[in-house]
This record gives C-alpha cells, sequence and structure tokens, in this order.
C-alpha cells in the first residue's frame, strides 16, 4: 500500500505541470484582457493599450510563459490583477470558507444522502419508498439559487434566526458560532446534492439485499439490522463513496450560485470573478489548487476502497 | 386633566423624534455592493463603485453641489485669467493627507501632472494645458495653450478624475494603478483594510477639517459621524434586499427595477433614485461596414421605439428623453430630437430602401454582464428586423464585448451605457478614437470650438449644434434615461434625506449616522 500511495503521489506533479500548460494557453484564446475589464465601460482604446503595455500583457506568449513558469518553481504564483495581492494568500483566504462549507454540506448530503437512500431499498415499492424518490426527485429539481432566497426568506428575515449572507472565520477567532452563517448555504447545497447520493445509495443496497451471502445472512438467523448495516451496506459502499467523494470535491470548488446567494467569499465565487475579470495568475494558481484537490480526493478515494473491501489490493 | 396627560406625552413625543433625527458619532454603516471595484485609484478607473468608495478616501480640487454644478473642495478661491489662458488656484490651509503630511501645491502639482499624463479623463484637459506650476506652498497655476471651457467640471470629477494625493505616491505610482498601501487622501475617510469577497472598510479620518459652509450636493461641510464603512460585496440583488429587511446591511445599491414597487410600499425601507440618471445608449460603427451609411442611422433612428426597449429593462424607473443630457441639468437641449422615437416602421423601410440595404447580415453586439444592456438589445433587434434589417445578435459577457468593440471590422452596432457627466466635454462618443469613431470635419471644428470657448451661453449655443449634429450622422443613438433604485434600512440610517444632499450617482455617507 505505501509504496502504491508513493507512486500516486509522484505522479501528481507531473500532472499539475500538465494542468498549468493547458491553463496557461487555454485561458489567453478567451478574447478580452484586463486590462479593458480594469479601466471600465468608458476607457478608450488608448487607455487599454497603455495599461496593457504596463501590465506586460504585450509580451510575446512564449516570454509571458517563461516567466510564469520561473515563478511557479520558486513558489511564487505570482499576483492577482483584479485583487493586487498575492495569488497565493487571495486563494488561502478563500479556502476556509468553501472548506467549511463543503463539510457542512457534506454532512447534509450525508443525512439526507444515505439513511434515506438504504430506507427506500429496505421498504422497496411501499409509501414511504414513493416519499423518498419523490424527495429525491424535488432535490435533484430545485434550483440551488430559488431554494437559497426562499430558506433566507424563511429563516433570516421572517424568522430572524441566521444572518442572510456573509461569513466571518472560524479558524481565526476560534469563534464557533459563526458556523451560524453556514447553515442556511449548507441546507441549501446539501439538499441540492442529497438527491443524487440517495438514489444511488438506494439502487445499490437494491443491487446487493438480492445477493446470496444476504440471503445466507438472513436464513442464519442474523439480526436485520445487522445483515442491513453490515453485510449489505459495506458492499453496497463503494459507489456511494465514489460518488460522495467527489460531490465534495464539487462542493469545494464550484459552489458558485451558493457562495454568491449568500455572498460567501469562497473559492467557487473566486472562479467566475477571475474569469470575468480576465485576472489571469488567479486563474492559473486556483486550476492548480482545484486539480490538486481532485487529484488528493482520487487517491483519498481509492484507499477508502481498500478499507472497505479487503479484496482490493494494491500491490 | 386627560387633555393635559395627552398635551405632555406629545410634547414628549415630539422631543424624542427630533432627538432621534439629531446626528450622533459612532458605528459602522454595512454597504451592500454589487461588486468589487477594480481598485480604488479614481484616476485609472471609471467604475462608478470605485467612485463610491473612493471619495470617501481621495478629494478633488472641485466638487459639485446639490444643481451638479462644480464649486471649490480643496481650493479656497481661485481666478480666471488672460481670457481663461491661466488659472490660479489658491489652496485651504491646514489640510491633512491620511499620513499626517500636510497638502501643499507640489502635491496638487505631482497629481494634476499624474492625472494628464495617466488618467483617463486627464487628456482632455491636458492636450489644451502648457504647464502647472507651484507659484507658493498654496497656489497653483494652471496654464492653457487656449481657453478650455469645461477645465472645473474636470478637475471637480473624480471618475477616471483628479484625486489629489502625496507628491512622493504620485510620482512612485507612475501609470501603474495605486495599490492598497498608497491609498493616502484628505477625504473624511481614510482606507483601512480590503479583504476581496469579504468587505473594503474605511474608518473615521481624526484629523479631516472640513469645509464651513452648509453642505450641497457633494460640496459643503463634511462631517465623519460614522467610525467605520464597510463595503460588503454581495452580487445577488435579492440577497441585498434581504439583507436590508433583516437588519444584516443598512445599505444596499443597485436594486432591479421590478421591485421598486415592493420596496417603495415598505415603511421600514427608503428608497434613493440617484440623479442625474444613466443614458442607455446605442453605438454605430461609421468607420466600416454596412452601418457606415448615414441613411442606415436614420432607419435606425426611424425604426425605434423607446417605450418597450427602455420598459423591457428598468420597468417604470426611466425616462423618454431625446436630449444627450437629462432634464434638469445645464446642458438639457431639444435640438435634434425630433427623429428620436419616431416608432415608424413604414418610414425605415423606406429609409433602408434609399440606402441600398439588400439585407446584409447586421452584427448586433451585447453582452449578459449588463444584465439591461441584454434586456435591451433583444428589444432593438426585435424592432429591427420588422423594420427589414437582418440582425445577428452577438451575446458575451463583458470584457469579451469590449475586446470586439474595438475592432471596426467586427461589428455594426452595440449596446452599452452611460453615467452622468457634468459637461458634454466627456462624452465618449464625442471622441474621434472611442468605437463608433465619430470622425468627420464638422464635428471635430464643432467639439474644439467648444472645448476652446469659455463663456457659458457661448458653449450652450455650440452643444446646441453638436447634438443637432449628432441625429444626422453620429456614431451614438440616445435610448433614454434610467435610474439606479438604492435603498436603506430607515430604522438604521439617518442622514440621507436633506433636500441639499440629494441622492447623487455615487452615494456618499459624511454627514450620515447611524440612528437608535
Amino acid at each position: 500500500m505505501a509504496a502504491y500511495i508513493t507512486r500516486r503521489l509522484a505522479a501528481i506533479l507531473p500532472t499539475l505541470f500538465l494542468v498549468l500548460i493547458i491553463v496557461f494557453f487555454l485561458i489567453r484564446l478567451i478574447p478580452g484582457d484586463p486590462a479593458a475589464v480594469m479601466l471600465g465601460p468608458d476607457a478608450s482604446p488608448e487607455d487599454i493599450e497603455r495599461l496593457r503595455h504596463l501590465m506586460g500583457l504585450d509580451q510575446p506568449l512564449m516570454v509571458q510563459f517563461g516567466r510564469y513558469l520561473l515563478r511557479v518553481f520558486r513558489g511564487d504564483f505570482g499576483m492577482s490583477i483584479a485583487f493586487h495581492m498575492p495569488v497565493t494568500k487571495l486563494i488561502l483566504q478563500r479556502l476556509e470558507t468553501s472548506f467549511l462549507l463543503a463539510l457542512c454540506s457534506a454532512v447534509v448530503v450525508f443525512c439526507l444522502g444515505v439513511p434515506p437512500g438504504i430506507l427506500a431499498a429496505v421498504k422497496r415499492n411501499t409509501l414511504i419508498d414513493q416519499f423518498l424518490l419523490m424527495f429525491a426527485l424535488l432535490g435533484a429539481s430545485i434550483p440551488s439559487f430559488w431554494l437559497g432566497l426562499m430558506l433566507m426568506l424563511a429563516f433570516a428575515v421572517k424568522i430572524p434566526l441566521f444572518p442572510t449572507s456573509g461569513f466571518s472565520s472560524v479558524f481565526q477567532t476560534g469563534n464557533l458560532a459563526n458556523f451560524r452563517y453556514l447553515v442556511l448555504p449548507s441546507l441549501t447545497l446539501g439538499f441540492v446534492n442529497s438527491a443524487l447520493v440517495a438514489r444511488l445509495t438506494r439502487s445499490s443496497m437494491l443491487e446487493v439485499l438480492q445477493e446470496d451471502y444476504v440471503r445466507v445472512a438472513r436464513s442464519k438467523g442474523v439480526r436485520e439490522s445487522r445483515v442491513i448495516l453490515k453485510h449489505a451496506l459495506r458492499n453496497a459502499a463503494i459507489p456511494i463513496v465514489t460518488v460522495f467523494s467527489f460531490t465534495f470535491a464539487g462542493l469545494m470548488s464550484s459552489a458558485v450560485v451558493t457562495e454568491s446567494v449568500f455572498a460567501l467569499p469562497g473559492v467557487g465565487r473566486l472562479v467566475v470573478e477571475s474569469v470575468l475579470r480576465r485576472d489571469y495568475p488567479t486563474i492559473q494558481g486556483l486550476m492548480i489548487m482545484i486539480a490538486f484537490l481532485y487529484l488528493i480526493i482520487n487517491l483519498i478515494t481509492d484507499i477508502t476502497y481498500a478499507f472497505i473491501d479487503p479484496r482490493i489490493r494494491y500491490d | 386633566m386627560r387633555r393635559y396627560i395627552l398635551l405632555t406625552l406629545l410634547c414628549v413625543g415630539m422631543v424624542f423624534g427630533v432627538l432621534a433625527e439629531q446626528p450622533k458619532y459612532g458605528g459602522t454603516l454595512r454597504y451592500a455592493t454589487i461588486g468589487e471595484p477594480p481598485h480604488l485609484d479614481l484616476m485609472l478607473v471609471t467604475s462608478d463603485l470605485a467612485s463610491t468608495i473612493g471619495q470617501h478616501i481621495f478629494e478633488t480640487l472641485f466638487t459639485f453641489d446639490e444643481h451638479y454644478a462644480p464649486i471649490p473642495l480643496l481650493v479656497d478661491t481661485y481666478e480666471v485669467r488672460s481670457d481663461g489662458r491661466e488659472i490660479v488656484l489658491h489652496l485651504r490651509q491646514g489640510i491633512l493627507f491620511h499620513n499626517g503630511k500636510e497638502l501643499q501645491a507640489e502635491d496638487v502639482v505631482a497629481s494634476l501632472e499624474r492625472w494628464g499624463k495617466y488618467g483617463i479623463r486627464g487628456p482632455i484637459m491636458f492636450q489644451h494645458v502648457t504647464a502647472v506650476v507651484a507659484d507658493d506652498k498654496y497656489t497653483v497655476r494652471i496654464l492653457f495653450e487656449t481657453p478650455f471651457g469645461p477645465w472645473q467640471s474636470l478637475l471637480a470629477f473624480n471618475n477616471g478624475g483628479p484625486m489629489i494625493i502625496p507628491k512622493e505616491i504620485a510620482e512612485a505610482a507612475g501609470g501603474k494603478p495605486l495599490t492598497p498601501d498608497q491609498y493616502i487622501g484628505t477625504g473624511p475617510y481614510k482606507f483601512a483594510e480590503w479583504i476581496p469577497g469579504k468587505y473594503i472598510r474605511l474608518v473615521r479620518f481624526e484629523g479631516y477639517k472640513s469645509r464651513e459652509e452648509p453642505p450641497t450636493g457633494y460640496g459643503g461641510a463634511r462631517h465623519a459621524y460614522l467610525d467605520e464603512i464597510l463595503f460588503i460585496p454581495v452580487p445577488e440583488a435579492g440577497t441585498r434586499l434581504a439583507g436590508v429587511q433583516a437588519g444584516d446591511f443598512d445599505y444596499a445599491e443597485m436594486i432591479p427595477a421590478d421591485l421598486y414597487s415592493v420596496v417603495k410600499a415598505d415603511p421600514n425601507i427608503n428608497t434613493y433614485l440617484l440623479r442625474p440618471p444613466f443614458m442607455a445608449l446605442l453605438f454605430r460603427n461609421t468607420k466600416q461596414g454596412i452601418m457606415a451609411n448615414n441613411l442606415m442611422l436614420q432607419a435606425v433612428l426611424a425604426a425605434l421605439d423607446m417605450e418597450p426597449i427602455m420598459k423591457a429593462a428598468f420597468g417604470e424607473l426611466f425616462e423618454l428623453n431625446g436630449s444627450i443630457f437629462p432634464k434638469g441639468t445645464i446642458w438639457y437641449s431639444t435640438a435634434g430630437t425630433e427623429r428620436y422615437n419616431q416608432a415608424n416602421l413604414d418610414k425605415a423601410k423606406e429609409l433602408l430602401k434609399e440606402a441600398g440595404y439588400a439585407g446584409e447580415p447586421i452584427r448586433l453586439l451585447t453582452n449578459t454582464s449588463y444584465q439591461y444592456m441584454y434586456q435591451y438589445s433583444l428589444v432593438i433587434a426585435d424592432q429591427l428586423r420588422k423594420a427589414g434589417m437582418n440582425i445577428e445578435l452577438r451575446v458575451y459577457d463583458w470584457a469579451t464585448m469590449v475586446k470586439y468593440r474595438a475592432q471596426s471590422g467586427e461589428w455594426d452596432l452595440f449596446v452599452t451605457s452611460h453615467g452622468p457627466i457634468p459637461d458634454p466635454a466627456l462624452l465618449t462618443a464625442l471622441s474621434p478614437t472611442y468605437p463608433g469613431w465619430w470622425d468627420t470635419p464638422q464635428k471635430n471644428e464643432l467639439v474644439n470650438l467648444f472645448n476652446t470657448t469659455v463663456d457659458f451661453k457661448d458653449r450652450y449655443a455650440i452643444w446646441e449644434k453638436i447634438q443637432a449634429l449628432w441625429y444626422e450622422e453620429g456614431s451614438c443613438i440616445k435610448l433614454g434615461d434610467f435610474y439606479t433604485l438604492n435603498i436603506s434600512s430607515a430604522k438604521r440610517v439617518g442622514g440621507l434625506d436633506d433636500p441639499h444632499q440629494p441622492p447623487l450617482l455615487w452615494p456618499y455617507f459624511w454627514n450620515a449616522w447611524l440612528k437608535g
């Protein structure tokens, strides 16, 4: 296992380098440049050209790439054009919000996805199953911005239990009460994303519950709860873990709509803002961070498989 | 007895009512913005949000009163000599920058020179300037080659304008936008911190020296009652509104027009329609392509029915107005406006025939970054199609549209808007280098004459001629005026209802306070 993990970790660097090259050239294919956005609607072409020159954007692309590469090798991802601060610092500032939002949302996804999925499979073709399926369908169909605004109206404006928007750091202040900022966004994101997990858990469980070893366990008189939670769920878990882990990565990197509705300073919003402002250094830094995140989550998922299913061996 | 009790209660109530409206120091005003400005270097940006925030930090030599007329701010008195070829500015004394240094003439000279060289609107004035000199510690002289009419308005307009910063910062920054550590001005609030995505925080500048005249518009006395102002980016309009309703924000900008009746009916919310209004515009390419033909301009003018165009984007918050400048401003004129809002499809078809138009595609650029532009471009496209024009609507984000509109071979029409300005000299459509490229000898001659005339009556007469020509051969079609809707919490914010300090384009919070 250790050798396998080392191999996988070693493969991360060349993958990230490839991502860096692709992103650097791909974003420059999008028409428009940061100078035009920075100067605003009333700027003349001369003003835009002058600022492009000052920012070095009129240099040949390969020269710009060479300079960028040299900086990255020194661990410097450059300065954000739009936010005037080092890209690394900017991304780190946003990571806390996104990480905590993803974590809280994952709890909601788990609670609304896995137990109802198991229950629906066990109570197959009953009223409970139909109700839970309807609930999952609702989650998959409701636009997150609408659900977010409705929750805000209900639990921030009419019954003022939570703040409408914003976020204050939990790590920096040590104030756990700041989790209140994440309640409504997490419910929004969690509900919308739980539908897939619930349906997958149900179908995966249904498949496993037909297996011979489940029938044998039942015929041996093993308690039903033990049959479901130990024998069936463990075997049904691999697809659920796969979907769950990638849902987590998605929640961390692309919860744009929810972050916008609740004005959360997260990674997803930063991605969109950077693209709209053509903030090349920030987009590059973000894409590398997101690629790294997916690679690590992928690795953790693979390792988790081995723990769930002893038949899986990587050595 | 009962009458006495009632009378006493009434008196007590009145006293408390008056007391409640008295200005008081303290508190943090939370302003929900639509986003974040690119930076706060007002010389190098025309973003309205940058002006709104930056005007609390930086000040200009002049500013605007409640009627949008220029009045002194950092300047104490001024003289116009040599028929307008020489302006002498006597600065107020004892004004401090946020770094503790006293404002002196050398700072003004360095700031004006930086603005003239790199500022967005600086070259408009500096192409006429021969020198800016400091005569003594508090006197600055500006020398013009020829008289330059709009000098005072330009020195007052902070958007892309000449904010005054310390000499060392002006020289060190050159053409690059100032960095946050260089945000040093003379305003009533100073820059404290900017956490991207969370807020921009300003704090009261204790060393601020206010003017002593009564407040009027952006001018007169400025009192910093608030301890802090937070500008919080909240991109979703519904959230900005809900935030004010729930008490999470005290003030919110750019509430959609379709919510106007809702917020107007809420007693806990004060509404503000910012004046002067913005202009909704449609540009044509006069340099290249089918729209370069003036008859095509006339066909478009004949075809457009402005009411549905404006209504689609602004609900009831608009005004049909063919004058380039809004009603109530000194530059309002009806010259040429008989061609505005004709809604005559038959006439448009005739004109298209006369222009020799044979159904060639007409590329209309629009964008979804500014939703209102996208909304009115849909109606424009529909109306022009009904007149017989083969409109190809090309939808981009703002940055991409800016890129394409700079290339004359890439478009025929594009939509945009223009913020209110104090002088026609600042109209982008009059610049021969601005996309649209209106560059005819007659127009250039009139604009030159306009800029070198100092007397207002003479300038107004020339402006009327320019506006009439605008409708004959210009690169830009005025669609109408539209208002921005801002709101505040009626329970929390005081000082925003003074009739002498109306809600102007860039909301300002000196002289505002928090109740309770």
